[in-house]
């Protein structure tokens, strides 16, 4: 029986994709190929166990993103100022999936820097054409198998060996439609050998119509580069997001991962890294503040196939309103892993009796010689420092607002970027006011 | 004692110890001095037994006994210990109990019947009183949560419980402050006896004004390139090291 | 490292100790699960028409169940539920007044597992006295001590017996921890069950001694199917014992039983176990599958259930002791040692359900994982929306022996109310080789070394065990572990 309508509903969610496809850039086959695991596939459930909490399919079942016709509401290059994180970084605006060269400024970058439309450098760049489609290899991933099929554009960017981006690159994502529509923007990202490079992304949205971003973000991290990546979330209340980012690092090299949710009706991001050579690092941050009917889900995987490998994590949530938090890191230690130093941490602060966290961290390890640990904590604000406050004479809103910050802070202080962390400050500070 | 012959020792395939000459008779405490890096603690490793240091070349006599070919419990069974520079932690398990297993496990190698648990405690209460140590450190976890000091005085504890024929002190004075040093100092003192004999292992003099030894021995690369009577140590202090690092590498060419 | 590698390979070929099998004269039913046969059971057990009823109901649930296979971090091949007989007895009559009438067999079976049956032996003083009841294949043989327990209105006796002298009891709170409709193995056991034990402590009485449940599979080609039931009324205070080993067989044995524990207002039970069925050999050959629904109500305020349990048996644990903290102020312990060796594989933890104001619930899990094992805690804690104050800690701690095995964390934690505050952590550790070092420079040999280390470090679990079992699982850890260190 749910076999026949999980099917039906796919069908309708896929009904038109066909046509469309014979349209799009890259390899054909490869993109049939996707959408038929798709449809095997179909739209995880609530029974799926990674969607457990927040149930993929109960926004289909609603109807919405289902519009076929894809009607772009305008987006200015003023709209698109608005969205500055860091003043002097290079942007590239991608609208509704699509890459907009005349929004984009590209103009300051430096030599060695190639930032161009992947829909062109999956035809025409080796390197693109080398990882596009290798990273995100996960094929029971309904999302991923969706994206690759149906992607119309987005970004590639290649840093050379060597070479370092002294300005951010700032890949703008705007979700603005005028029918509710499904949107799949693709990125790559390829530091070289010892490059070193800043990557924002950053999502917004415009207007009330319902949109959902599903995008996908490959990223090869080579020897001994550096790059710190930074996803910032802060569409309105119509806007639905899946974001899957896959990393593969290779030796000596630090890959910093910055996740901030301030935005979105629902979203869920998919962090996946890979270890595929010793003395690899990396470091997961994550920050998410969330109300109203709010859904947002961070589920991270780190891989750890490699001996002498270390990575940690730091997530932590400020839950209010009717909202749900949900975390689900997996920190995975293979047989050959030895000398690995893992951490991971999860903490919440509940500021409503509506709101809801679920928050599952889990181990699974295969070798002895390791050292891994997972705390986490939830509750309410600590109730003795507010009296401190209180009895200090600050007000309950104010020492409420201080202590929020505070626990807040302890993620943003780990952002190297001045101008970023400036960003962030102000944006907490409007959110909690 | 213990005699040691021509003694070569690496770790991972690095040569520590390149040719190193040793003889201790009964009741005698020597001091084995050197700049960092220069073997001391690899010494007191592979006296003790440690696995991962390798003898490539040489001989250990120890009261007869091949050293080299026991194992590292046997060598405490025949009278062999060790004080930890850095002495390891064991959560949950208490301290007594440790000890009590330690005793009873080289009483069965002597053929002895275990220890009568009232004179076991009675033993206890005695030898806490040699290093001052709180009665109330005996019930709790291994070195768990112990200070720096704590440490090293349940080390000395330790020793005075298991009464050792040889006991092997690794920078026993690192991380004490002067009044720790001198309760550690006095504990190893009063266990000193005309049987019973003492290998220092030191970076600094001060440890031997009060642990005053009867021979101070320089060890430089991987070998003991001076030896003198205590005043040497005087000397050591004024001087550094360089001088005979000096000496060694003039000697060497 | 080869020295190491030696050493492991010493503890795997560690024999496992309960392996005999006893020739006792047993009566079987047919092999294979139909609704005849749940009324073969009932009928053997001569129950009355609404027993049959619930089991019928039970039966016909399961049915429409799947076998749960894909969420627990296990694998196995699918178990042939036709291929099993569901009810094996000792022929002679399965209870019996006085010792004389027990099969000597059957004692002796006891005596060498450490369980007396004569009272008298066990009289050594009021302090040290347990009360037991064995239950061998399906059903139980001896019940000990009843009549002191009797003076104090406690109840403790066999769940068949159960059925006929206090049918209103066994009416009134079976299924109401575990209904039938529970799970798929809950399920099962409702439709088949053949014995078990029974405890009821009365309104504020203090059970003066320990009641004890021994399991013992016996008959090759049976499940055991167990069902416990104990409930503290209101004021009542009791701490329960279950024991299980089974002989050593090449074939895969179900053992899927249901306990069930209610404390009412004030009422506090102590659930121990030390659970040592036979793992299979050292390649994973043979051993039992133990599919267990364990779960406890603190159904009324300020009542406690604290479930302890060493784990070192089974080739394949499922369990989750599980307690619903219904009652204000109510408590909910768990304390877990479970160690995997060879090719067993365990996913075990627990489920502390938050739905009253100011409950508090703890979780200490030692996982320790050798050989080519598996050991997995799964564990949910819930703050339901309304049980203000709500406490939970949790700790859960691997430890890795070798390089062969996993051990694996999986903590589900869902907090819908903003007073709750819940805290997890988890480390994976290995024993130190300077650890190890340590011990032999003071003359321990590295067997004993990995004892006093492994027992360290389950202490805070072992220390809630009453003194009599303490001594048996730290013997037990020994046994099963020494020597694989990696």
């Amino acid at each position: 029986m749910n076999v026949m309508t999980e099917n039906k509903l796919t069908e309708r969610i896929l009904s038109g994709s066909e046509a469309k496809l014979v349209s799009l850039a890259g390899n054909a086959s490869a993109r049939k190929n996707a959408l038929d695991e798709f449809r095997r596939m179909g739209v995880p459930t609530k029974r799926h166990e990674d969607y457990k909490y927040i149930n993929p399919e109960g926004l289909f079942r609603l109807g919405e993103f289902m519009a076929k016709a894809n009607v772009v509401r305008p987006v200015t290059s003023h709209d698109v100022e608005e969205m500055t994180i860091a003043p002097g970084a290079a942007k590239v605006v991608i609208v509704n999936g699509i890459f907009i060269p005349e929004l984009s400024k590209l103009d300051r970058l430096p030599a060695g820097v190639t930032v161009k439309s992947i829909a062109d450098a999956v035809v025409s760049d080796a390197i693109a054409k080398k990882y596009h489609s290798t990273i995100a290899n996960d094929s029971s991933d309904a999302f991923i198998a969706w994206n690759t099929a149906m992607n119309e554009s987005g970004v590639f960017i290649h840093i050379a060996k060597g070479a370092t981006c002294n300005i951010p690159v700032h890949v703008v994502h705007i979700a603005s439609n005028e029918a509710a529509s499904t949107f799949h923007p693709r990125n790559l990202i390829v530091a070289e050998v010892d490059s070193s490079l800043n990557v924002i992304e950053s999502f917004d949205s415009i207007g009330p119509v319902k949109t959902l971003t599903n995008v996908v973000t490959e990223v090869m991290v080579h020897k001994g580069a550096k790059l710190n990546h930074y996803r910032i979330q802060t569409e309105g209340d119509a806007a639905h997001q899946m974001n899957t980012t896959c990393v593969v690092a290779e030796s000596g090299s630090n890959y910093c991962t910055y996740t901030f949710s301030f935005g979105g009706a629902w979203v869920r991001n998919n962090l996946n890294i890979s270890f595929t050579q010793e003395h690899t690092e990396s470091h997961l941050y994550g920050l998410y503040v969330t109300n109203g009917n709010r859904v947002v889900d961070n589920h991270t995987i780190v891989d750890h196939a490699i001996p002498n490998c270390m990575s940690n994590e730091l997530y932590k949530g400020v839950v209010d309103g009717k909202s749900t938090a949900v975390f689900n890191g997996k920190i995975f230690v293979r047989r050959d892993a030895q000398k690995t130093n893992a951490y991971q941490t999860n903490r919440n602060i509940l500021l409503s009796d509506d709101a809801t966290v679920n928050t599952k961290p889990q181990l699974e390890i295969y070798a002895d010689d390791v050292k891994c640990s997972h705390g986490t904590s939830t509750g309410r604000l600590d109730e003795d420092a507010m009296f401190y406050l209180r009895a200090r004479g600050v007000g309950e809103a104010s020492a409420r607002k201080m202590l929020v910050r505070a626990f807040a802070e302890e993620v943003v202080n780990n952002v190297p970027d001045e101008a970023i962390k400036a960003y962030l400050d102000n944006r907490l500070n409007h959110l909690m006011s | 004692m213990i005699s040691i012959k021509n003694l070569h020792a690496s770790v991972e395939g690095k040569e520590i110890l390149k040719g190193l000459n040793l003889e201790v008779k009964p009741g005698e405490v020597h001091a084995i001095m050197g700049p960092n890096g220069s073997g001391k603690s690899t010494l007191a490793s592979v006296l003790a037994g440690r696995e991962d240091y390798e003898v490539t070349e040489g001989e250990v006599t120890f009261n007869g006994k091949n050293l080299i070919e026991l194992s590292a419990e046997d060598r405490a069974r025949e009278g062999l210990f060790l004080a930890f520079q850095y002495p390891i932690e064991i959560p949950g398990v208490s301290n007594i109990n440790f000890l009590k297993t330690a005793i009873n496990e080289i009483r069965e190698y002597k053929g002895l019947d275990p220890i009568d648990p009232k004179q076991f405690l009675a033993l206890v209460k005695e030898k806490q009183k040699l290093v001052e140590l709180d009665g109330k450190l005996a019930n709790r976890s291994v070195n768990e949560g112990f200070s720096g000091g704590e440490k090293k005085r349940n080390e000395i504890f330790q020793m005075a419980m298991l009464e050792p024929t040889l006991g092997i002190l690794d920078e026993t004075d690192s991380g004490l402050d002067i009044d720790a040093l001198r309760i550690v100092a006095n504990g190893v003192n009063k266990l000193r006896s005309p049987e019973r004999s003492f290998i220092v292992v030191t970076h600094y003099q001060r440890l031997l004004d009060y642990i005053v030894p009867d021979y101070v021995h320089v060890l430089y690369n991987g070998r003991i390139v001076k030896t003198g009577p205590k005043e040497l140590a005087l000397e050591l202090e004024e001087k550094g090291y360089d001088w005979i690092k000096s000496d060694a590498q003039n000697a060497a060419v | 490292m080869a020295d190491k590698n030696e050493i492991l390979e010493e503890h795997i070929s560690s024999e496992y100790k309960y392996g005999f099998v006893t020739d006792i004269d047993t009566e079987f039913a047919p092999k294979g699960l139909n609704e005849d046969i749940v009324r073969f059971i009932s009928k053997k057990k001569n129950e009355p028409e609404w027993m049959l009823e619930y089991r019928l109901k039970a039966f016909r649930h399961w049915l429409t169940m799947e076998e749960p296979k894909h969420w627990a971090h296990l694998d196995y091949p699918a178990v042939n539920f036709q291929d099993i007989s569901y009810y094996a007895a000792p022929k002679k009559k399965p209870t019996v007044n006085s010792m004389d009438e027990v099969d000597p067999e059957l004692v002796k079976t006891f005596e060498k597992l450490g369980i007396s049956l004569e009272e008298q032996k066990r009289l050594v003083g009021m302090e040290s006295k347990i009360a037991v009841d064995a239950v061998i294949d399906s059903v139980s043989v001896k019940t000990t001590f009843k009549e002191v327990l009797a003076e104090k209105g406690i109840i403790f006796c066999s769940f068949s017996e159960a059925v006929h002298e206090h049918p209103e009891l066994i009416r009134q709170y079976m299924g109401s921890v575990v209904p039938y409709t529970d799970n798929y193995y809950a399920a099962l056991n409702s439709a088949v069950f053949s014995d078990g034990s029974f405890c009821y402590i009365p309104k504020g009485v203090r059970c003066p001694m320990e009641l004890s449940t021994y399991f013992r599979i016996n008959s090759s080609g049976t499940g055991q199917f167990e069902r416990t039931l104990i409930v503290a009324d209101e004021g009542a205070y009791v701490s329960y014992l279950e024991g299980c080993t089974a002989p050593q067989r090449d074939e895969n044995q179900l053992h899927a039983a249901v306990v069930e524990i209610v404390a009412q207002k004030d009422g506090e039970v102590k659930y121990s176990t030390v659970q040592n069925w036979y793992p299979g050999d050292k390649n994973g050959k043979g051993g039992i599958y133990n599919f267990v629904t364990k779960r406890g109500i603190c159904a009324g305020s300020n009542s406690k259930i604290s479930w302890t349990q060493v784990e070192t048996g089974s080739a394949i644990t499922w369990k989750y002791p599980s307690v619903i903290l219904k009652g204000d102020n109510s408590i909910g312990e768990f304390y877990s040692v479970a160690v995997t060796n060879n090719m067993q594989q365990a996913d075990t933890g627990t489920k502390m359900l938050h739905i009253g104001r100011n409950t508090k619930s703890t979780i200490i899990s030692k996982g320790i994982s050798a050989g080519k094992s598996n050991n997995s805690y799964r564990g949910l804690v819930r703050i339901s929306k309304g049980a203000k104050n709500a406490r939970n800690f949790s700790q859960c701690d691997s430890l890795l022996m070798g390089d062969k095995c996993g051990a694996h964390t999986f903590p589900y934690i869902e907090i819908h109310d903003k007073s709750g505050v819940v805290e997890h952590e988890a480390t994976t550790s290995k024993i130190g080789e300077d650890q190890i070092f340590y011990c032999n420079q003071r003359g321990i040999d590295t067997e004993k070394a990995i004892g006093l280390i492994v027992n360290g470090y389950c202490k805070e679990v072992l220390n809630q065990l009453p003194m009599e079992f303490a001594v048996e699982a730290q013997k037990l850890l020994a046994v099963s572990l020494e020597g694989s260190v990696g």
